[in-house]
């Protein structure tokens, strides 16, 4: 990957990661901990090369900072204790609120993208 | 625990030197959580993996040390305030605390106050249980029951000092790190009563309880003399005035003050007020770094 492209890759990510996290949280049943979030989203595979296993845990511990998630730790028998986070009301409602800028501004950036732009504007 | 998580861990710790020790507490805890649980996945999959292989998919996956260690710096950068909801304008915030009056408005001299008051309760609960339980455990240690007393009794002073860790942070603003340092080293239970035993941190807590209560006494004692003498001073004119109150009082003799000494009673008394604020915020922040030099583990 080129350089500018990595960089363009980690500002965009550096908002969408996020949201992307909160949801996540948000959407599981139970209390979730870093790893299971990494499975499900996929982090450090083919399919997500922007986004690194590692760069997931700084996210969750400033979204717990926020006061949008919570979290508690367990033991587990096999390793370290696991941190196990959970989302808090305000994390709901905040996630709403995040899913509505993300489609409007989704849909602005699209809209330039496929030139409607031009039609509009004459 | 595996050489290659053990390896990578080395390798956070050497990108991560000079930031926060709580900041690297939280990092390197994260990432042996989520290396332990890969691990296990890849022996799953493929049992005789090599450890160099491993190494290189972490990197692989979980990301380069160097890269790793920026993102939590930058995530630093982004919310420095540990429990507030939302971080409030730090220009305002820098403004309000500099200066002999921005004192007062510093969240911070309140809360240190406040702990330095609360402190020599909590001063009398730790010494007292530090003592029982170091007495206790080490009397009985003749017998068998001893060991398992000990143990707890130990568990039990790294619990309070997480807990005192968490009011420190919340109180006196100085951050600590946010999960608690029990077992980090995958031993089994008899590695872990070990390691238990034989970390510095459980040492050091308990000197810490000990200590609580000498410093908590002085606290609370020079708290409290000083804001009664500056609010004595301030409210000297109603006392006076209006309540006839001489300003000293022997068993047959009553001292008043001339009228004109007055306005500088009052002066005086505010002045002392807000020193004795500033003294409680340089206290605090000492308190507070004093407090994370023995409560958390240093790197």
């Amino acid at each position: 990957m080129r350089s500018e492209d990595r960089k363009l890759l980690r500002e965009l990510n550096a908002g969408t990661a996020a949201i992307v996290l909160l949801s996540v949280v948000a959407r599981a049943q139970e209390p979730i901990y870093g790893y299971q979030v990494a499975r499900l989203i996929g982090a450090g595979s083919e399919e997500a090369p922007m986004m690194k296993q590692g760069a997931l845990y700084p996210v969750l511990r400033s979204l717990e900072r926020t006061g949008l998630l919570s979290s508690t730790v367990e033991p587990s028998v096999t390793g370290p204790p696991r941190r196990y986070y959970r989302v808090t009301d305000e994390g709901r409602a905040a996630l709403e609120r995040w899913i509505m800028i993300w489609s409007e501004s989704k849909s602005f950036v699209d809209s330039i993208l496929k030139g409607s732009y031009d039609e509009q504007s004459g | 625990m595996s050489r290659a998580v053990e390896q990578y861990l080395a390798q956070l710790r050497a990108s991560l030197a000079g930031a926060d020790t709580a900041l690297i507490q939280d990092a390197l805890s994260d990432a042996e959580e989520h290396l332990t649980a890969a691990l296990e996945q890849a022996l799953a999959k493929e049992p005789g993996i090599a450890q160099d292989a491993v190494l290189e998919s972490f990197i692989e996956t979980y990301g380069a040390p160097g890269e790793v260690a920026a993102a939590y710096k930058e995530m630093e950068t982004m919310t420095t305030i540990p429990f507030a909801a939302a971080p409030p304008s730090p220009n305002i915030e820098v403004r309000r605390r500099h200066g002999f009056f921005g004192v007062l408005g510093d969240i911070h001299t309140y809360g240190a106050l406040l702990y330095m008051l609360f402190s020599l309760v909590t001063g009398i609960v730790y010494f007292t249980w530090a003592v029982t339980g170091l007495s206790l455990s080490a009397g009985l240690m003749i017998l068998v029951i001893g060991i398992p007393l000990m143990t707890a009794f130990l568990l039990s002073v790294r619990g309070i000092a997480f807990v005192e860790g968490k009011l420190v942070e919340a109180v006196l603003g100085e951050r600590m790190p946010r999960r608690s340092v029990f077992f980090k080293k995958d031993l089994g239970w008899w590695g872990a009563v070990k390691a238990l035993f034989t970390d510095r941190t459980t040492w050091t807590a308990m000197l810490y309880l000990i200590l609580q209560l000498p410093l908590g006494i002085i606290y609370f004692t020079v708290m409290i003399t000083l804001i009664a003498v500056s609010l004595a001073l301030i409210a000297e004119p109603v006392l006076h005035y209006v309540f006839d109150v001489p300003f000293v009082q022997t068993n047959h003799h009553y001292y008043y003050l001339p009228g004109w000494t007055m306005p500088f009673l009052v002066i005086g008394g505010i002045l002392l007020l807000i020193v004795t604020l500033h003294a409680a915020r340089g206290i605090g922040r000492l308190h507070g770094r004093y407090a994370k030099k023995l409560l958390v583990k240093g790197e």
